[in-house]
């Protein structure tokens, strides 16, 4: 059963049942449970959370491994009890991404990833050592750091 | 650090020895405070951002 919404962003769009993730507890500090991950390209390094209870509400997000070699999760005890992080099941995660008007402005959120399985989604806080609130996604244009990798310890 | 869903309640004072009962949802993990409000602004803030008409086009 496919669902129509009219996004503020996107206008009038058709989410198919498999791109809809519920999250429990929702984003942090933001309403609604229900989003849709909208992405027509598979090789596109942006995909939007579409929230699906408030059509004006959608984030792009990414995954983080595309530009963040060495980026890890770690989860305190209690996540991992109340979220059934037993090791089994591929696990997706994703960032948010804090866009502007120019790339090099361009942030992600790794210390607040989204774990996503089976439909179900979480905004998890990072306990990994160094992981940045707004870490720049890509290089200025005379920095000499590679486009495709920081150097973050996340 | 406990949040403001998470109440101490001191139970019983016996000699030297005091009961207390830690009262938290369990289904609410006990983050510092300032770590949750910073993630929030940071969701509402990339939320607004996007919203801006102001973007490049996303880089393929």
């Amino acid at each position: 059963m496919s669902l129509t919404i009219e996004s503020s962003r996107f206008g009038r769009v058709e989410i198919e049942p498999e791109t809809v993730l519920e999250f429990p507890e929702g984003l942090i500090g933001l309403g609604g449970s229900r989003y849709a991950l909208l992405g027509d390209d598979p090789d596109a390094p942006f995909l939007w959370l579409q929230s699906l209870d408030d059509p004006s509400l959608a984030l792009p997000v990414t995954n983080p491994h595309r530009f963040f070699e060495g980026f890890a999760v770690e989860v305190v005890d209690e996540d991992v009890e109340r979220l059934g992080l037993d090791g089994s099941g591929a696990m997706d995660v994703y960032v948010t991404v804090r866009a502007a008007p120019v790339l090099e402005d361009f942030t992600a959120n790794l210390k607040a990833p989204i774990l996503v399985r089976a439909g179900q989604a979480y905004q998890v806080i990072n306990q990994a050592p160094g992981c940045d609130l707004r870490a720049p996604l890509f290089a200025a244009p005379d920095g000499d750091t590679a486009p495709d990798g920081s150097d973050s310890a996340c | 650090m406990l949040g403001d869903d998470t109440i101490i309640e001191v139970l019983e004072v016996r000699g030297q020895t005091v009961r207390i009962g830690i009262d938290a949802p369990r289904a609410v993990p006990v983050y510092r405070e300032e770590i949750w409000l910073e993630v929030k602004r940071e969701n509402q803030a990339a939320a607004e951002a996007a919203a801006s008409s102001d973007l490049p086009d996303f880089p393929k």
